[in-house]
């Protein structure tokens, strides 16, 4: 019976693995069809789709926005996020444990709410630059997750190896370099992917703050699908597959992938 | 040692600060909307969503995609994560990030992709056809079936990786002692192993149905306006019609569903003995 | 020969392309306390396992009061086990777990409870009955573990290094303590252990295991000795031993030519065979009498260890040791001393070089 177990088990992973995979592994054949249907299986193999991506209206642009944003909010939020972990972790703050909930409490509530109570509250204060408005929406965003992991790496680490290294004749802020950074790397580095991944994939939150000439790239590609849908859809979505699957890989080889995960 | 407080603890502020100005400020400013009217107090935003008919079906329907999608992903990931889990050494990282990955894949792109696995010329029908199950292609987009699937698709992993966190933490040995104790193998992973696995299914299925009751893009996506969700609505009054109120109000209605989540998941973990 | 309580012969497992277990076969009487004893790897543990069931062997049986129960799944075996880190179940009281295998065999709640409450008072844990296991100190913890395997009432008891989570004070005061229990209780138990004191201190006879094999399986006074082979030797105790070249024979005994003297020993090697003769420290003796072995030997460093004090001999020799034991700190001796030392001729092992 235990065997029975271990099969039902293993059965429901293999199956879970597939299940997971199949949407994103159709899209890339789809890729690189020579018709203009998304048939599968796919007719002819030609690259003409993702030589489209550089022509459509807004695209790039769209690409462009995203990263940047998203890159901007990461770092900001790793800054002000990595200042709160070590003030809750070290600092005898009161009330640490509400401030921490109150800090990781953006993940709990639906997206598209803040999205909403966002475009109310800048309105109401007259500021409408999209831009700005999109960066602070996904710092706040992106905030929670880099909370997490490095909160739960701080968590981890052994104040002691700092004073170790002090006594060894590292100043202050030369042992926290050497000897703390290093050591929460793993919350660091996955902290930023996560946040990273948040904001360029966010769409509930940015859907409410984008005006016409600024879109960021889910938004647009959903305008895209919703218009006219083609197989460059699917080349860009294989081009994002890739290049997920890449940050991946570096961040296994620098960190670990699991124990970035599990932090 | 005076009596001063830490200067450690004052790095805290800026991030403190900005989540508070940035976050809690427009949530307040959201519920308190949602009882003004055009002139004064007024609670008819509230009466309009929850008496009416309509949109008491539209929250009820997402409580119900809320309820299977969690369902769903807790029969194929509950025992998908006792085998994560028992997986030995680079087994276990590469089936990690197997199920990891998906993770940081768009919801666009799933959703698109998703589409194509459906479309009548798409891969499950060319699979069946083939494998001479169906005679015609079947039409399976915009089904609600397909929505279920597509949900369970989205969220499948955030009930996963909690439940595999757990059970990766249990003693290995408990089902030995177990054994030569007596105990069958249905006994053992009853008394032994299902109540020590509880903390990561409770995190799984509170987080799972804490983001399928507000998801958005998959529901729309899959069904358009045929399976509407209390987010669904809540856009299109701001978006579309405009009608802020209504839309306030429905965002308060969500906020205290998550809320209710949220509190009611750690008073279960605290139950459990919050290990 | 009586009917062994527990009979296993011939047993073997491999994993892959090593040897754990080859072809094995032991004999427990009921009542009896047995060590397995060994480094890490030398198949004690996988033994034990398949003794409670927990692993199948690849040949060979395993009879316990004569039933065959080899191929018997572990939950239908009413073997006891408790394990190196005690495997108690965290989510349940100290009651909860000791009952646990009651309630697994269908036993009424009602029938259970004086049971749980005899094993609570078995091992003293009466008062601690409502508390989480995870609220426990280690050795309440093994005593828990204990009486949970005990209430069941199992035909056979296995340790697996039942005190290796323990620190030191508390192993010795437990070794006693359990090994009294479990007399009083009539069980015949099995103990896995790497620590040759423990196995000394809980056994009736001892199994010294090796690569999957039992080199020598005694009482702890013959094991001590007369040690089979060297490995017996280096397991159990500590010993004196210097390499050395047989001369011949003389009256019965071999001559062997060593760095430090002519040793006698009892044995049969051919003149020139290179052996090892060893003893053990407590055997030297500075006030050697005539017909005793007697060596020369610089100190190296001297010992004060209270009750006894070790002068550890100076030896170039790989694989040589030199440790001399005596009841009192001597007066003017000195590391860099020359000593004599005598031990007696039956006193002196001899072995095959390795």
């Amino acid at each position: 019976m235990q065997r029975l177990g271990i099969g039902i088990a293993w059965t429901a992973l293999i199956l879970t693995i597939l299940f997971l995979l199949l949407p994103i592994v159709v899209v890339i054949p789809v890729s690189f069809t020579e018709s203009s249907v998304f048939r599968f299986p796919p007719e002819g193999f030609s690259l003409q789709w993702y030589q489209r991506i550089r022509n459509v209206d807004g695209l790039l642009s769209a690409l462009g926005l995203s990263a940047q944003i998203a890159a901007l909010a990461t770092l900001i939020s790793l800054f002000l996020g990595t200042l709160c972990a070590i003030a809750l972790v070290r600092g005898a703050v009161p009330g640490a444990a509400a401030i921490t909930t109150f800090m990781v409490s953006p993940l709990m509530l639906p997206g598209l709410v803040f999205g909403i109570a966002m475009l109310q509250a800048l309105r109401m204060v007259g500021f409408s630059d999209a831009w700005s408005s999109l960066l602070i929406a996904h710092v706040v965003v992106t905030l929670p997750f880099v909370m997490r992991t490095v909160l739960g790496s701080l968590s981890l680490f052994d104040f002691g190896m700092v004073d170790a290294a002090r006594t060894l004749g590292c100043s202050y802020p030369a042992a926290l370099w050497r000897v703390l950074v290093p050591n929460i790397l793993p919350g660091f580095i996955s902290g930023a992917l996560f946040a990273f991944i948040a904001s360029f994939d966010n769409y509930p939150v940015s859907i409410f703050l984008v005006d016409v000439r600024t879109k960021t790239l889910p938004i647009q590609l959903l305008n895209y699908l919703e218009i006219s849908p083609d197989p460059t859809l699917a080349a860009v979505s294989t081009c994002l597959i890739v290049l997920t699957i890449l940050v991946l890989i570096l961040c296994d080889r620098m960190v670990g992938l699991r124990r970035m995960a599990s932090i | 040692m005076r009596g001063s407080r830490d200067p450690l603890g004052l790095l805290a502020l800026p991030g403190v600060a900005f989540l508070g100005v940035a976050f809690l400020v427009p949530l307040m400013l959201l519920l308190w909307s949602s009882i003004r009217g055009v002139d004064g107090f007024t609670w008819l935003g509230y009466w309009r969503v929850l008496g009416d008919e309509y949109y008491r079906g539209v929250i009820l329907a997402s409580l119900h995609l809320g309820l299977i999608t969690t369902l769903g992903a807790f029969i194929l990931g509950y025992p998908a994560a006792f085998a994560l889990a028992r997986a030995k050494g680079y087994w276990q990282v590469v089936l990690f990030a197997l199920i990891f990955l998906p993770l940081t894949v768009s919801i666009i792109v799933k959703s698109f992709g998703w589409g194509i696995v459906l479309r009548r010329d798409g891969i499950l029908n060319w699979l069946m056809l083939n494998l001479g199950l169906i005679e015609r292609p079947v039409r399976m987009i915009f089904t609600e079936g397909a929505l279920y699937a597509g949900m369970i698709n989205v969220f499948l992993p955030f009930m996963v990786l909690p439940v595999y966190s757990v059970v990766r933490m249990m003693d290995a040995r408990l089902p030995d002692a177990a054994a030569t104790l007596g105990a069958s193998p249905w006994f053992s992973f009853t008394r032994v192993t299902l109540p020590l696995s509880l903390p990561g299914v409770v995190a799984g299925a509170s987080l799972v149905f804490s983001l399928s009751v507000a998801a958005y893009v998959t529901p729309s996506l899959l069904m358009g306006d045929r399976y509407m969700t209390m987010s669904m609505v809540m856009a299109k009054a701001f978006l579309n019609l405009r009608d802020w109120q209504l839309g306030a109000a429905m965002a308060a209605v969500m906020l205290a569903v998550a809320a209710i989540i949220v509190v009611g998941a750690s008073l279960l973990q605290r139950m459990l003995g919050g290990r | 020969m009586t009917t062994s309580h527990l009979a296993i012969s011939g047993v073997s497992k491999r994993f892959g392309s090593a040897v754990v277990l080859d072809d094995l076969s032991i004999g427990v009487a009921k009542g009896e306390f047995v060590s397995l004893l060994g480094p890490s790897g030398c198949g004690k543990t996988t033994l034990l396992r398949c003794i409670a069931g927990l692993l199948l062997p690849d040949a060979g049986s395993i009879q316990v009061g004569g039933a065959e129960i080899t191929r018997l799944p572990a939950h239908k075996r009413n073997v006891g086990v408790v394990f190196q880190n005690y495997a108690l179940f965290p989510h349940l009281t100290v009651a909860e777990n000791i009952g646990f295998g009651l309630r697994a065999q269908g036993v009424a709640r009602a029938a259970a409870a004086p049971r749980v409450a005899d094993a609570l008072a078995l091992v003293r844990m009466s008062e601690h009955a409502g508390k989480p296991v995870t609220a426990l100190s280690g050795g309440q913890q093994q005593r828990v573990a204990v009486a949970r395997a005990l209430v069941v009432r199992p035909s056979l008891l296995l340790l697996d290094e039942p005190f290796s989570a323990l620190d030191r004070k508390l192993r010795e005061t437990m070794q006693v303590e359990l090994k009294h229990l479990l007399r009083e209780v009539g069980i015949t138990a099995i103990f896995v252990t790497h620590d040759q004191e423990e196995a000394l201190v809980v056994s009736d006879r001892i199994a010294v295991m090796n690569a999957g094999r039992i080199e020598q399986l005694a009482d702890p006074a013959t094991l001590y000795q007369r040690p089979a082979t060297l490995y017996a030797l280096d397991f159990v105790g500590q010993s004196t031993r210097l390499s050395g070249r047989v001369l011949g024979r003389e009256e019965g005994l071999v001559l062997v030519q060593t760095a430090l003297g002519v040793v006698r020993a009892a044995g049969s090697f051919g003149t020139g065979s290179s052996v090892v003769i060893a003893t053990r420290p407590e055997a030297i003796t500075l006030d050697a009498t005539p017909g005793m072995n007697r060596i020369e030997a610089r100190i190296r460093e001297i010992s004060f260890l209270g009750s006894r004090t070790q002068l550890h001999l100076d030896l170039a020799d790989e694989g040589d040791r030199g440790i001399a034991e005596l009841p009192r700190l001597p007066e003017g001796l000195v590391p860099g001393a020359l000593v004599s030392l005598g031990f007696a001729v039956p006193d002196t092992m001899l072995y095959p070089a390795a």
